[in-house]
């Protein structure tokens, strides 16, 4: 077990910085110089010159790597060209309502999906599994863009009950929360339907069923936990595309998260910021699933005990 | 054939989503058949006009025919679906029996970069190839296959990794049958119901994904027209105009749901496993 | 009510159809069955003759669209068709129980095997967690579990297919039942773990537990049980005492199964086959539904279908072979 999560913690090590390695490879081939473009056409070259120096952009590209990485590891992730402040402030401030967001609508997601999908799988077929399988197709066939500008025009703009942008109150989380969950919430309830089926035609539900319990007590102490293994990989990858979701989402809720910040990077040609946004991100996801994985092994005992 | 037969005879809800899909397609190829507007010609005249007798779904800030718009944006969006799909599907097919079957180093190798692939939040790692690529059609399809492949060679790899150990597997390396014939013969056939899921699956998605980006100003740029570049530019009008983004998020989600239920359907003919259930 | 005493279980007459998409069909077929307290009957027969739904209907577990057509079930004496759910659930696992093919599928994989034991003493009575798991340590020992404490604490997949066996049976006996419904016990094992298991159930059987034994082996079948019905397609065709059956069979069918097992003892080892496959459920024909397959089969043999008959008491056999 504990072998097995060194492992996997190697692994996640391994794989950001493959993440890192990527990203930065992948803003380094953008053709021109980011100074130029970020300074315009008016400056002149000796700004320039002095710029990319004092970047350290005129250093060769794995010295740039390696300064990168052991800046990223204390937290330096550099200066946002456009904003002109640290990045790792500016995303320390954006997090927050990202992590806000990302739980109101994962708390949406699970409770709402869970219990549909439980309800569906027992009365499969009835009209609550009809209702709650339309709804939940339409939520994985939504853009969550849709979703979002729906709710904003119909509760925002038209009932006026709740409010349409900003993160200043809970109550500005509720419409983008629902916005985002709603399509988790339809992934969860449709793998929890399908597995628990499935789970429910495995021969020891049959043993249980010999052994007097009576249905509901064969899904609650039997089926849900073998169905949950999946579900709750299924919440943790979910959790993870919350935080990029979110770059949507915050748009359309004008909520200043990382997700926006991202975007402004994009926006402004700010490689320093954009970097930074996509990295941490990914850092957090790599983290998440590590955690989901866990998770999965202290509640499956076939792999909690293989090393 | 058969089977699809039976899906023709048991499953309206697929039937009708097959010929919606039909008609997407159609009026796609047809477009300017169809309609006697421009979609790029301004008409400043007439802007922001609801939905009336001439301009059934009303016209956008410049004047445009959103009918229009939408018939040629359909181009974009459909092949936004399928192509990046079917190239995913490829490399991830081929990637994922390759991984499973082979094991050992190869396995690690290919199974790594499908970690770093993954460990992305997809819109955000769809951002930042979009980014490195520049805006544009043919950046766009190669920025979603990119981005949907490695989530395909996992499940496949999975798969194969179970068939691998199945008795009769087994029984083929036993009497000795070739490792690329036990793939082509044994574990590809056995995969394809997944596959097909998984294509389902995946072009909705991709549809969703280039909607996204173009939402964002980073897919799909003027001239050229997707549903998810007119609800962005409309997006700024919702509140005294929402027609110009209503009718093509109704689009998008019309088309998703069609596959979503042409998905299920053939899955529910073709994957045997299912099959017992029902 | 004195059958209370004498039968464990007393089936009569009883019919079980499935709705599927070609009709009504009726894979259990009028059949009366009875297990004298003590003894230990089997159901012989290919597999898909309607022995398992057999079972599964006297525990109350037919698959949806299968439904008991009429008859009665009798457990000891308690007329068990027509029980709500609910009652059904207090009879499961305490009067009756039962144990399946696959011990490998058959356990929760996610559950100490200790605690699924414990889990049937729970649901049957108030007793606290401590007190079962006491109980069942005590029934692991009982099955010949060695080194029961460690194993109480065990996964499902850390016990080979012989143990997770032994589990399932603890978990079938610890409330003493006064059946036990072994549908197939040992065709997942190897020979070895089998003649092992067969042991214990006769044990258990001696401490005064009836079982009804389901297999398609003849071998099984003969180590352990005292009384036989043979079934094919649905229908019992012939009934005997274990030695009386082997003896003399009497049905076609059973000739047919007993010529198919291999006996080291004969001269030519020549292993004869029944020709043909079992018949489908949706297409059965008038009359009897072995005659396609028979090779004693005469003109009236596929127009009517033959009565039980005795022939000897305690031997009774559905052929025209026999009926006057």
């Amino acid at each position: 077990m504990r072998q097995n999560i060194l492992h996997r913690l190697w692994e996640s090590a391994v794989v950001l910085i493959g993440v890192a390695l990527l990203i930065f490879i992948m803003l380094r081939v953008v053709p021109g110089n980011p100074i130029e473009t970020m300074m315009g056409e008016h400056a002149n070259q000796a700004t320039i010159d002095r710029m990319t120096a004092e970047l350290g952009l005129d250093q060769p590209v794995h010295i740039q790597f390696i300064r990168y990485i052991t800046g990223a590891l204390r937290g330096d992730f550099g200066t946002s060209y456009s904003l002109g402040k640290p990045v790792s402030l500016l995303m320390g401030a954006a997090f927050v309502n990202t992590l806000k967001l990302a739980v109101f609508a994962s708390l949406f997601a699970w409770i709402v999906g869970i219990i549909c999908g439980i309800i569906s799988a027992v009365r499969k077929n009835g009209p609550a599994d009809h209702i709650f399988m339309g709804f939940s197709l339409l939520g994985v066939s939504m853009p969550v863009f849709m979703v979002a500008m729906i709710l904003q025009f119909f509760f925002g703009y038209y009932l006026h009950w709740l409010p349409i942008s900003g993160a200043d109150s809970w109550k500005n989380f509720i419409l983008p929360a629902i916005a985002l969950g709603w399509n988790s919430a339809a992934g969860i309830s449709r793998l929890m339907r399908s597995t628990l089926l499935d789970v429910l035609q495995e021969d020891y539900i049959e043993t249980a069923r010999a052994k007097g319990l009576t249905k509901n007590a064969v899904i609650v102490f039997h089926a849900l936990r073998n169905t949950m293994l999946p579900v709750i990989t299924m919440m943790a990858i979910q959790f993870s595309g919350m935080l990029s979701g979110a770059v949507i989402t915050e748009t359309v809720f004008s909520i200043n998260g990382i997700g926006r910040l991202a975007v402004q990077a994009i926006s402004g040609r700010d490689i320093p910021l954009l970097q930074g946004t996509v990295l941490f991100s990914t850092a957090v996801v790599i983290l998440g699933n590590l955690a989901a994985d866990c998770l999965y092994a202290v509640l499956d005992p076939r792999i909690r005990k293989e090393a | 054939m058969d089977k699809i037969k039976r899906l023709a005879s048991e499953n309206k809800v697929a039937v009708v989503s097959a010929i919606i899909i039909l008609l997407f397609i159609l009026a796609a190829l047809f477009a300017p058949v169809l309609t006697p507007y421009s979609p790029k010609e301004m008409d400043m005249a007439h802007r922001l006009s609801p939905p009336s007798p001439a301009h059934l779904l009303g016209t956008d800030e410049g004047g445009r025919d959103i009918l229009t718009r939408m018939l040629y944006g359909s181009r974009v969006s459909l092949l936004a679906g399928v192509l990046p799909t079917l190239m995913s599907m490829v490399l991830g097919t081929a990637l994922g029996l390759l991984s499973g079957f082979a094991g050992g180093k190869t396995d690690d190798l290919i199974m790594r970069i499908a970690d770093i692939m993954l460990a992305f939040p997809s819109t955000l790692l769809a951002m930042l190839i979009m980014y490195t690529l520049g805006g544009g059609l043919i950046n766009v399809f190669l920025t979603l296959s990119l981005v949907g492949w490695a989530g395909i060679a996992r499940v496949v790899r999975s798969e194969a990794m179970r068939l691998k150990s199945s008795a009769y597997v087994s029984a083929a390396r036993l009497i000795g049958v070739p490792g690329y014939r036990i793939i082509l013969r044994h574990i590809l056939p056995n995969c394809i119901p997944t596959l097909i899921v998984l294509f389902t699956l995946g072009v909705p998605s991709s549809i969703l994904t280039e909607s996204s980006l173009s939402f964002l100003g980073l897919g799909i740029q003027p001239p050229d027209t997707s549903w998810g570049q007119m609800i962005n530019l409309g997006r700024q009008y919702l509140y005294n105009a929402p027609w110009l983004s209503f009718a093509p998020c109704a689009a998008i989600m019309l088309i998703v749901l069609a596959f979503n239920f042409l998905g299920d359907g053939l899955r529910d003919v073709l994957d045997p496993h299912l099959q017992d259930k029902n | 009510m004195e059958n209370r005493t004498e039968l464990t279980l007393k089936i009569d007459h009883l019919n079980v159809s499935i709705k599927t998409e070609n009709g009504l069909i009726k894979p259990v077929n009028d059949i009366s069955l009875e297990i004298p307290r003590g003894k230990v009957v089997g159901i012989v027969g290919e597999s898909g003759c309607g022995k398992s739904m057999t079972a599964r209907a006297v525990m109350g577990l037919l698959p949806p669209a299968t439904k008991i057509e009429g008859g009665s079930i009798l457990l000891d004496g308690n007329e068990l068709t027509g029980h709500s759910e609910e009652q059904l659930c207090g009879v499961r696992g305490s009067e009756v129980s039962m144990i399946f093919q696959e011990p490998m599928t058959s356990l929760n994989p996610v559950m100490k095997v200790g605690r699924q034991v414990d889990e049937v003493i729970r649901v049957h009575q108030k007793v606290p967690l401590a007190e079962a798991r006491k109980m069942t340590i005590e029934m692991f020992r009982a099955v010949g579990i060695s080194e029961p404490e460690e194993r109480y604490e065990c996964y499902p997949h850390q016990l080979s297919g012989g143990l997770r066996q032994r589990v399932m049976i603890a978990m079938a006996m610890i409330m003493k039942p006064s059946l036990l419904i072994a549908d197939e016990p040992t065709t997942a094992l190897d020979v070895t773990v089998e003649a092992q298991i067969l042991r214990l159930m006769k044990e258990l059987n001696k401490s005064g537990t009836s079982i009804l034994l389901i297999s398609h082996n003849l071998g099984v079948i003969a180590q352990v049980c005292d009384y036989v019905y043979v079934m094919y397609a649905g229908q019992f065709v012939e009934e005997a005492d274990v030695f009386a059956l082997f003896d003399q069979p009497l049905h076609p069918y059973t000739k047919g199964l007993l010529g198919a097992v291999t006996s080291l003892r004969r001269e030519e080892a020549v292993l004869e086959t029944i020709h043909g496959v079992v018949p489908d459920f949706s297409e059965l024909p008038d009359g009897c539904g072995f005659a396609a397959r028979c090779e004693k089969c005469m003109e009236r043999c596929s127009a009517l279908m033959p009565r039980m008959a005795e022939t000897e008491p305690g031997h009774r056999v559905r052929c025209h072979l026999y009926s006057a």
